[in-house]
């Protein structure tokens, strides 16, 4: 089976600056694909160049066997997507939103359905606007699986939640995954890729410098003689706040 | 179809849950209307004036009945030193001092005639020239009868209009238009201006729908709402002031909807110019405070000044305006008001072709 996502020696530039410097990578169907790097590595162009949203100046990707460039709404219909920094319509319930972006779609959607998968159906009712950080990106979420789409794209899920939140969405981003749903996600969370990504790439200055299973990765730099300074505590200070306050959700 | 329809029912109900949106549309336009309504701008008004009757005799109380009759002037009677003090205060137009020897008799030679003494407002010198000009015939009609002559000429006063024309049956066409004019042009350039800039855009483009719908949607919206409006509008005008409307509300609705697309058109084009909210109201009034005032909203547009007349008479809210208000004060069909719709359809043509040059969906 060919792979779901596949990009060759793509290329973007904003006036002087390089973004996106010829990268080439694929991901494969049914698997967890994180994308890492620093804040402007260019993981938010390539992932928008995927989605359709943005040109590229060179290069080739197919989403879903489709050619991006070629026909950006066919890629549109096949993936869902979460942005970064983008909003919802004001004063429309959760359920309305997630009708309204069915309609998007042209499909009729069970809303309550999508909404219990994301644990929002208490909330179907009630004002996206009124929605805490970690049920909008939720909602989000759930906007994003109207099509039932064979990729989703999570561009930094988790960012600004609360460790209880966070943990949360990585439990439903795994759940999804395992109704067969690619994820391509990005990250600049550590331990978010080493816990949730099956492959991560290493982005940066608009390169990929690393692609490989975390563990293997890790490995790899064990391998060449790294070793930390200070020994490995057992337990982590997010550990001991998690202990503290419970893995409930605050906001539900 | 279905997709249009879906999406313009689902941005209607936000529409109306929006509350500082629907405060625009529907709150101030009524308060607009309210207020200058019983303000009675354009009315010349009743000439209000006080009688201090210091003779209180026969002929000063036969002075002041005839007064009293007269429909123009709002009588009252006042002591001097009262009727000063109100003066100064303009709540009065004018005063008019009966001396103690007043008398309506033939003057014997030699003998002084009494003498009325008028004061005026002078911040309402129109009224205090009516009112000086009123007690003048007065008088002089009194006088005639007295010495048994005959005026030498009679002046016979025919009405102009057919319909006696109020105010308020001017002004309300005038609303109607510059709150199409408000509606569209904000309306569309804040929400979308606001989408923009928080990224609603971004998130549906990343959706496949077709880009016409979702405009149609928010076109088909404003449309319902300025229909809405219009109704609400005129409900009032009809129930609370009792407006004349002489001609049909179809071709009256038909006008205001066309106006309705072409200041939609400017909303989408100011929508596509502006980067962030801020930007929207400071262009807004731009475009449209000089309409406002120039196009016939309060007053006659022909209240601006003459040089600047050919400019101002082609403004897209004076040919909104002008077919309202022949269709509601005269009576006026669609085809009368031809060259206002054709003034409004190339409007629409223009402002159309500048949305398309500055609305870009595909730069959010």
């Amino acid at each position: 089976m060919p792979a779901i996502v596949q990009v060759q020696d793509l290329r973007k530039r904003y006036g002087e600056i390089e973004a996106v410097r010829g990268i080439t990578f694929s991901v494969e169907r049914g698997e967890v694909f994180g994308m890492l790097g620093p804040n402007g590595a260019g993981k938010t162009t390539t992932v928008e160049i995927l989605e359709g949203l943005r040109r590229a100046d060179g290069g080739s990707a197919t989403v879903a066997g489709i050619d991006v460039f070629r026909d950006p709404s066919g890629v549109k219909r096949r993936i869902g997507v979460q942005l970064q920094a983008s909003a919802f319509p004001e004063h429309l319930t959760a359920k309305e939103t997630v009708e309204f972006f069915a309609a998007c779609y042209d499909l009729t959607v069970d809303a309550m359905a999508l909404l219990r998968s994301v644990e929002l159906e208490e909330r179907a009712g009630q004002l996206q606007e009124k929605l805490s950080g970690g049920q909008r990106q939720r909602l989000s979420i759930a906007t994003a699986l109207v099509n039932t789409p064979e990729v989703l794209f999570l561009d930094e899920p988790t960012t600004g939640l609360d460790p209880q939140a966070r943990r949360n969405l990585w439990d439903l981003i795994q759940a999804i995954r395992d109704r067969g749903t690619t994820v391509f996600l990005t990250t600049h969370y550590l331990d978010e890729a080493e816990v949730l990504c099956d492959r991560v790439a290493i982005m940066d200055e608009g390169r990929i410098v690393a692609l490989d299973p975390p563990q293997k990765l890790i490995g790899d730099l064990l391998s060449r003689g790294f070793s930390k300074p200070t020994v490995q505590q057992q337990a982590s200070l997010e550990d001991v706040f998690l202990d503290l306050t419970g893995h409930e959700l605050r906001d539900a | 179809m279905r997709q249009t329809y879906r999406l313009t029912s689902m941005l209607l109900r936000a529409y109306v849950r929006d509350r500082i949106a629907l405060f625009f549309s529907l709150i101030v336009p009524l308060m607009l209307m309210v207020i200058f309504g019983y303000l009675n701008l354009g009315d010349f008004g009743r000439v209000s004036i006080a009688v201090d009757d210091q003779a209180k005799n026969a002929a000063s109380q036969q002075l002041t009945g005839v007064l009293r009759g007269i429909g123009t002037l709002q009588v009252a009677e006042l002591s001097t030193d009262e009727a000063l003090g109100k003066l100064r205060r303009t709540e009065l137009d004018m005063l008019v001092v009966i001396p103690g020897d007043f008398t309506i008799a033939p003057a014997r030679p030699g003998q002084a005639v009494p003498q009325l003494i008028v004061y005026g407002d002078d911040a309402r010198p129109q009224q205090v020239a009516v009112g000086r000009s009123i007690i003048t015939a007065v008088i002089d009609r009194l006088s005639f009868a007295v010495t048994q002559t005959a005026p030498v000429v009679g002046v016979k006063d025919e009405s102009v209009q057919g319909v006696r024309l109020r105010y308020v049956d001017f002004l309300v066409p005038g609303i109607l238009g510059v709150n199409i004019m408000q509606l569209a042009v904000f309306s569309v350039a804040f929400a979308l201006v606001a989408d923009k800039q928080r990224g609603v855009l971004r998130r549906i483009m990343a959706t496949p729908v077709r880009i016409t719908n979702l405009l149609t949607a928010h076109v088909l919206t404003r449309l319902v709402i300025a229909t809405g409006q219009v109704a609400v509008l005129l409900l009032v005008a009809l129930l609370l002031f009792n407006v004349t409307i002489v001609g049909g509300l179809v071709p009256l609705v038909a006008v205001a909807l066309l106006g309705t697309i072409l200041f939609l058109t400017i909303g989408f084009a100011l929508a596509g110019w502006a980067q962030t909210e801020n930007q929207v109201p400071a262009i807004a009034q731009l475009i449209t405070l000089p309409q406002f005032f120039f196009s016939g909203v309060f007053f006659s547009k022909n209240a601006a000044p003459e040089a600047i007349r050919p400019i101002t008479n082609l403004l897209p809210l004076t040919f909104l305006n002008d077919a309202l208000r022949e269709i509601s004060v005269q009576g006026a069909t669609l085809w009368d008001v031809r060259t206002q719709i054709l003034g409004l359809v190339v409007w629409i043509v223009l402002g159309f072709l500048l949305a398309v040059r500055l609305f870009r969906f595909e730069r959010f």
